[in-house]
């Protein structure tokens, strides 16, 4: 692992269990200052225990967790006034109304912070005096964003922010998100849409059954995810006029041949000279580097994989 | 921060109808069908009352509030703010508490108004009152802890409810105060209520002990029970 030179969270093997059951076997990451790191996984993976033992919520049953230097649990009263947290599911008083719930939150915070602007900024201004009963699912997660960022903390965990939401107030979240990053806030965002990951986060892990299956920076872990070609065929086919490539060439009984390959650039150049000089036309030619959609896919496949 | 909890707390427990209405309103309703009924013996009637404002207002108020709160994930969303546990806890507890006090100085008002005599000892009697809104805040909170749902709690707050109003009765029924009395919940409140109106002192400190012998027990019940979220 990278020593980092300001770690704003540091988590060494990590451990929680639910009786019996031990939900978190094992976890090691880094957060550095004003970076965004993503917590990704499959569902029941950890992450949200994870999140919660970081946040101090959760008593551990193995391993050191340190948020800016300190022990979140035992040095809660210092370390609350500079986090912020935004739970996957947590509740709001039915009966209050959203400008109350944001003057409650300031009057309960050491931070200052003005909450007209922030009312604002997650567009929630012609709904201040509406009881949060009365609030659309997404309006609520606006809201509950706009709590766990009031004031500007200096770090804060984001357990599945936009889960739930349509893709437009998805985007309003992603801008204050980058907002705050632009600002120096250091991140943790939990979240199973892999988009979410690739457009915020620096640095991401991949949990899955409780251990941390793939860690590393978006790109270096893309990097390591075969790219894809793919093309269609006449039936009849046979994938052996095909010119040698370096990737494994599947023929799908769709009609389709998926080429797999570490050599995006060769392969793709070989299959196209070989196309020209055969007078053939690829349809539906694709081309793309590894999403993250392959890599969770492969760490699903091969739930024993610890790629560090 | 306190402040700010208890002032939300009181604004949520003002736009709920049936809570508002079983806090604010039966206690008083009783306590003044009681005094409209007339008594010779101003120290039932005013035990009653004190019971009646203690197991409405305190006790069954803070269980049916904490659960309704818990069970909306609000306990669990004030657990990731700056306010630690007990603060939070008391920041709850305040608005229900001081609303109860205030009922009892009204019942009293009320009951001297219509005749009843100004207690003797008037220390005995602020004794079981605070001694009183201790234990049904310790056991109100530690009852949650098996109360899943806010409805659940009228059955799950039966039990102490009743404990509290026959054990202030049974001393106030009997012909001498004996010791078994003070173990149930509502003893303790009838000697001191008693004794602050000119009755016998002799039981008065066994039934301060007991009395804070349970608040003990409920803090230490609330404690072991009490949990932040809904069970899974």
């Amino acid at each position: 692992m990278v020593v980092m030179r300001d770690p704003v969270i540091q988590v060494e093997g990590l451990r929680c269990s639910y009786g019996d059951f031990e939900a978190v076997r094992g976890v090691d990451f880094e957060v550095a200052r004003g970076e965004l790191f993503g917590l990704l996984g499959t569902n029941g993976a950890g992450k949200t225990t994870t999140l919660e033992a970081v946040e101090g919520l959760r008593r551990t049953s193995g391993g050191v967790v340190r948020v800016l230097g300190s022990d979140p649990v035992a040095d809660r009263k210092a370390i609350r006034p500079r986090i912020g947290i935004m739970l996957q599911d947590s509740g709001f008083p039915a009966d209050l109304t959203v400008a109350e719930m944001v003057a409650f939150w300031r009057e309960t915070s050491t931070r200052t912070s003005d909450a007209d602007a922030a009312i604002e900024a997650l567009d929630l201004g012609h709904r201040r005096d509406v009881r949060i009963k009365q609030l659309s699912g997404g309006e609520r997660r606006r809201l509950d964003l706009l709590l766990a960022t009031l004031g500007g903390p200096e770090v804060l965990f984001l357990d599945e922010p936009t889960t739930g939401l349509d893709p437009e107030s998805r985007l309003r979240v992603w801008d204050v998100v980058r907002g705050l990053l632009a600002n120096g806030t250091t991140i943790v965002l939990t979240t199973h849409y892999l988009e979410e990951a690739e457009a915020l986060a620096e640095r991401i892990a991949i949990m899955h059954r409780g251990r941390i299956a793939v860690a590393g920076r978006v790109a270096d872990v893309l990097a390591r995810q075969p790219a894809r070609i793919g093309f269609d065929v006449p039936a009849g086919f046979d994938v052996g006029v095909l010119p040698m490539l370096s990737g494994d060439v599947v023929h799908e009984p769709s009609g389709r041949v998926e080429v797999r390959t570490a050599e995006l650039q060769r392969d793709l150049g070989d299959l196209l000279d070989w196309a020209r000089a055969d007078g053939r036309v690829l349809t539906g030619l694709r081309a793309n580097h590894a999403s993250l959609d392959d890599v969770f896919h492969a760490v699903r496949a091969d739930g024993k994989a610890v790629t560090r | 921060m306190i402040l700010a909890l208890s002032r939300t707390e009181w604004t949520l427990l003002l736009r709920n109808k049936t809570a508002a209405s079983l806090a604010l309103g039966m206690p008083l309703l009783i306590g003044a069908l009681l005094v409209a009924n007339g008594s010779s013996d101003w120290t039932f009637t005013i035990t009653l009352q004190l019971v009646m404002m203690l197991g409405f207002t305190v006790y069954m108020t803070v269980t049916t509030s904490l659960v309704a709160r818990r069970q909306d994930l609000y306990l669990k969303r004030l657990r990731t703010g700056e306010a630690s546990d007990p603060v939070v806890i008391t920041g709850l507890l305040v608005p229900t508490t001081l609303l109860g006090l205030a009922q009892a100085v009204v019942l009293l008002g009320v009951t001297t108004f219509a005749g009843a005599p100004l207690p003797d000892r008037p220390l005995m009697l602020v004794l079981a009152v605070v001694g009183g809104a201790a234990m049904c805040c310790a056991i109100g909170v530690a009852t949650t802890g098996f109360t899943s749902t806010p409805e659940l709690a009228q059955i799950t707050t039966a039990p102490f409810f009743f404990a509290l109003l026959g054990g202030a009765i049974w001393p106030l029924v009997a012909d001498s105060v004996d010791l078994r009395m003070l173990l149930v919940p509502g003893g303790p409140l009838a000697v001191l209520v008693k004794a602050a109106w000119g009755g016998p002192t002799d039981h008065v400190g066994p039934a301060a002990v007991a009395l804070a012998a349970w608040v003990a027990i409920g803090c230490g019940l609330a404690v072991r029970l009490f949990r932040w979220e809904p069970r899974a």
